[in-house]
């Protein structure tokens, strides 16, 4: 009986950890002007780090080759020829740890030219971080408990 | 043997070999223009055969990044060359003679050298000369040396503006033809006005308006779209001479060219600064003429008489002047 | 619940033709591969070959055909088959009843999977190059086929599927945790059973259905025996079995079935071997370094790994080794030698090293079989859902000649469902990180020591691999 108290304890507070909002203190949204070297097969400030609300400008300026900058998430992009600098501006809503990567081919490791967007705290990574602790403590707490995962 | 193991053996033979000779047979009768970086080889072919007034259908393809097409000096929207995807292109030669093909996107250092040549047979319709080289260009006609040093002795101390020199030059005995324009440096023009009661700074505005007046809005944003795509890459999107591959050009000495054929004597130089005044307004536009046209021979820069039409070129050039004059500062707006 | 007992699929299993087909699909496609790597245009990512091998496939092996059907790939695989076929002398007869080849077998000393171990780290360490130049993908699927052919002609059975092939090897550790299981009915029957038909091959032993009584099998007379050189009379776990379906035939007392049962049915029997312990080293650092090196933002990573042979490649390479045989189990040894006396006694000052021997060693790295299956998962997902869009293109024009088989040729590369991307690498790692702790606690059980210290080494390198990859 006891066990199952706990079971559903830790259940919810997975679920809490899990779904609850993420508490924010609010800071005054800037504007925010980076400026990314795009060359093979890297973008020069590859971790950016921004505030939930800001716009935030991206200049683009490639360095050999034709490439672009795709903001996983945001799902916008622009492309720059080298000589050419684009600007994507947008506003940062959505918080969390982004990819951008390269949307223009531009050699053999384009599908991994990639960096980093962090709007705010990394969410998930807080969030999964949580959930990982509150298993282990289930686990050590309950070495030998019934579990839901395998009947046998 | 039992039928069912002949047939079963006679099937995966048939489906072997037709796995393997489909693919090659339609791989062989496809002939593709593959397109590299000029490191990789440049175009493949890169000289083409064509025959004049007939359609030459071309399908081309990147092999590695982003590449363009267009043809030299011919009226035709560039087409993009996309990695692992194909172009279809029709072109259609009016006149026979050796036409040049080029790399329309910035795809390195060596970009401009991925060039080819595409030689269109038959015989001349009528009897004019087959591309606008055969016309003397008029840094040889005037007999100027463009190697020589050209710097202005004497430099504004602020950017001269052409509308102020409107209203200065209007009781002026100027000239503000296209002959002299073209013929003379700013600093030549600014030594030879007529000596009047203007300070030095009026007399660089003057100088400012002879040069507006000879140009157009529409060259002035012609030239800027072929600068962005040709030349900022190198020079500067400001033209300060610090585009993206100024540092490497500077670095890579002679290297870059290790690859390419016959290019012994070569240096590598830092692009040209339109900025400085003392460098660009002593040159003339016949002068920029003669060094678009010819290329830096061996500096890095590039020879594009073969690719801009003569009006292209003096689009791009007075767009260059404006790096020094501004032609809107007290625009009445 | 026995699978096989539904007539449509047992049917199915037991015919010959209807695996034939498949296979036929199978190898047709896969000289296709080959082809269009070699031929098809030299861009990685619009090569038909990279997009389906590394793209399609490679989503298709490890989230669904691994963590569902087990070896269900291996079933399926095409690679033996040329040489399987060429060892028999038959594509659906039986075998000769002389052997035409060599028919060695495999030396004592390489019976374990370390060879297994040596071709994944060998693609592992130029997986770079492998991944994005179809070339090179085009050569090494031709050269495992060529390889399989001479293993053939050489060894008895599928030599190259149990020994050598990368894939297969990591396939079959993580099999282990599949739902789905090939296992004898009843142990009396393949106890008593003549010549052992499942294993020798039916007319190796001389079977005659007809004077069984009673004749069960019409197909045993044309069985041969287990290409996995498995006896399945002796299966316990899923590792080396091929699921190639030839003891179903086989069997002349129908005694084979396919099990579905509850997932890693197999962990609770932790196995002792150090090859397969440290392929589960192997697997687990890959993937955490794929993680950093692949989906990370440090440009000098990527081009040491890629630029093979330069003096950076040799420090990736060696950093990648020592990593997977140095770092993660030296910290997973010294952790459990810390505490590998009962904890109530002798809580801190056990002396390192004492008591900690390859049994209990490898019987714990059993809790690292789903945490990195499930960081695989995460990592694929990442990768899959952002190229997913490049298969629609190549499908459309396969060799890279302009074609528009299906309408797609000119389909914009866009990464799929991005905003469900963290939540889901979130579920995929707890996930593992619970399953894994599940198993640590039944591994640590058999050999009587503390789950902890095995645990918390799950946990850290979960963390690692959070941070990573969110």
């Amino acid at each position: 009986m006891q066990s199952r108290f706990f079971l559903l304890l830790f259940v919810m507070a997975g679920l809490v950890v899990a779904f609850a909002p993420f508490p924010v203190r609010p800071i005054a949204p800037q504007e925010r002007t980076f400026r990314i070297e795009a060359g093979q097969f890297a973008y020069s400030s590859s971790e950016i780090k921004v505030n939930p609300g800001d716009t935030v400008n991206i200049q683009l300026v490639s360095t050999d080759v034709v490439h672009g900058l795709y903001v996983d998430g945001y799902d916008i992009s622009i492309e720059a020829d080298p000589g050419q600098t684009k600007t994507l501006s947008f506003v940062a809503d959505k918080p969390g740890s982004f990819r951008f990567r390269c949307n223009v081919t531009c050699g053999a490791m384009h599908p991994f030219m990639i960096g980093k967007l962090s709007v705010g705290k990394k969410v998930w990574f807080y969030r999964s971080i949580g959930l990982s602790i509150i298993a282990i403590i289930g686990f050590l707490k309950f070495p030998r408990r019934p579990v839901l995962i395998t009947a046998h | 043997m039992k039928r069912s193991e002949l047939l079963s053996r006679i099937f995966i033979t048939v489906a072997v070999l037709g796995a393997v000779g489909a693919p090659l047979f339609v791989w062989a009768r496809t002939p593709l223009i593959h397109a590299k970086v000029a490191e990789d080889g440049g175009w493949n072919p890169d000289v083409i055969q064509a025959n004049a007034g007939e359609p030459l259908f071309l399908k081309l393809t990147s092999d590695d990044v982003v590449h363009g097409f267009a043809v030299g000096q011919m009226d035709m929207q560039s087409v993009d060359v996309l990695p692992g995807k194909v172009s279809n292109v029709t072109l259609t030669f009016d006149k026979p003679g050796i036409y040049t093909f080029f790399c329309t996107r910035w795809c390195g250092l060596n970009h401009w050298r991925m060039r080819g040549t595409i030689e269109v047979s038959g015989s001349p319709s009528d009897h004019e000369p087959a591309l606008s080289e055969a016309a003397e260009p008029l840094y040889v006609t005037l007999g100027l040396d463009i190697d020589a040093p050209h710097d202005a002795l004497v430099i504004p101390r602020s950017q001269p503006s052409a509308i102020s020199g409107q209203q200065l030059a209007a009781n002026l005995p100027i000239d503000l033809s296209t002959d002299y324009y073209r013929a003379y440096s700013p600093y030549q023009v600014f030594d030879e006005l007529p000596n009047t009661s203007l300070t030095e700074s009026q007399s660089w505005d003057v100088v400012a308006y002879i040069w507006q007046s000879n140009t157009t809005n529409e060259s002035l944003s012609d030239g800027q779209q072929l600068y962005a795509q040709n030349c900022a890459a190198c020079h500067g999107e400001n033209g300060a001479g610090n585009g993206v591959f100024a540092d490497d050009l500077a670095a890579s000495g002679e290297s870059s060219m290790q690859t390419m054929a016959g290019a012994d004597q070569m240096t590598m130089q830092t692009p040209v600064d339109f900025t400085d005044p003392t460098r660009m307004l002593g040159a003339s536009p016949a002068l920029l003429q003669g060094k678009i046209l010819r290329g830096g021979m061996g500096t890095g820069m590039p020879m594009w008489g073969s690719i801009f039409t003569e009006e292209q070129i003096w689009d791009l050039i007075a767009y260059l002047y404006s790096f020094q004059f501004d032609y809107h500062r007290g625009e009445a707006q | 619940m026995e699978l096989t007992r539904l007539p449509f699929l047992k049917s199915a299993l037991k015919s010959r033709y209807s695996q034939l087909a498949v296979f036929i699909v199978m190898l047709v496609g896969y000289i296709f591969v080959i082809l269009a790597g070699l031929i098809g245009t030299p861009v990685g990512s619009h090569n038909f070959s990279i997009v389906f091998v590394w793209i399609a496939w490679w989503a298709i092996l490890i989230l669904v055909a691994v963590p569902f059907f087990g070896r269900g790939w291996c079933a399926v695989c095409p690679i033996p088959l040329p040489g399987e076929w060429l060892q028999r002398g038959a594509v659906l007869n039986p075998p000769d009843k002389k052997p035409r080849w060599l028919n060695l077998r495999w030396p004592k000393f390489l019976r374990n999977i370390w060879l297994q171990n040596i071709s994944f780290l060998l693609l592992a360490l130029f997986s770079s190059v492998l991944l994005t130049t179809p070339n090179i993908t085009g050569i090494v699927l031709a050269a495992m086929l060529f390889a399989a052919i001479g293993l053939s002609m050489i060894f008895e059975r599928r030599a190259f599927c149990r020994y050598l092939c990368p894939v297969g090897g990591f396939i079959g550790l993580y099999s282990q945790t599949a739902p789905i299981e090939l296992r004898i009915k009843d142990k009396q029957v393949c106890v008593v059973c003549d010549g052992k038909p499942c294993y020798n091959g039916a007319s190796t032993v001389g079977l005659d259905v007809q004077r069984l009584n009673p004749p069960l099998s019409a197909n045993s007379n044309t069985g041969y025996g287990c290409p996995w050189d498995v006896f399945p009379g002796g299966l316990t776990k899923n590792t080396y079995c091929g699921l190639c379906m030839e003891c179903i035939r086989t069997c002349p007392h129908d005694n084979i079935a396919i099990n579905l049962r509850p997932f890693s049915a197999d962990l609770a029997k932790p196995s002792t071997r150090l090859d397969e312990a440290f392929k589960a080293f192997i697997m687990l650092g890959s993937a955490m370094i794929y993680a950093g090196v692949l989906l990370g933002p440090w440009g000098a990573f990527k081009d040491a790994a890629y630029n093979v042979g330069t003096s950076a490649w040799f420090i990736y390479a060696t950093i990648f080794l020592a990593i997977i045989f140095a770092i993660l189990p030296g910290f997973f040894w010294l952790m459990i030698s810390l505490t590998s006396r009962p904890f109530a006694k002798h809580p801190f000052g056990a002396p390192i090293g004492r008591g900690v021997g390859v049994r209990k060693f490898a019987s714990l790295t059993t809790a690292l079989i789903p945490l990195g299956l499930m960081f695989w998962v995460a990592f694929s997902l990442s990768f899959v859902l952002t190229n997913a869009t490049y298969i629609l293109a190549s499908l459309s024009d396969p060799l890279g000649l302009g074609w528009n088989l299906f309408g797609t040729a000119n389909a914009v590369w866009q990464p799929m469902l991005t905003s469900i991307l963290a939540p889901a690498q979130t579920l995929a790692l707890v996930g593992g990180l619970i399953w894994s702790a599940r198993t640590a606690q039944k591994a640590a059980n058999e050999v009587k020591v503390s789950s902890v210290p095995v645990v918390i080494y799950c946990f850290i390198t979960t963390l690692v691999m959070l941070g990573l990859l969110l």
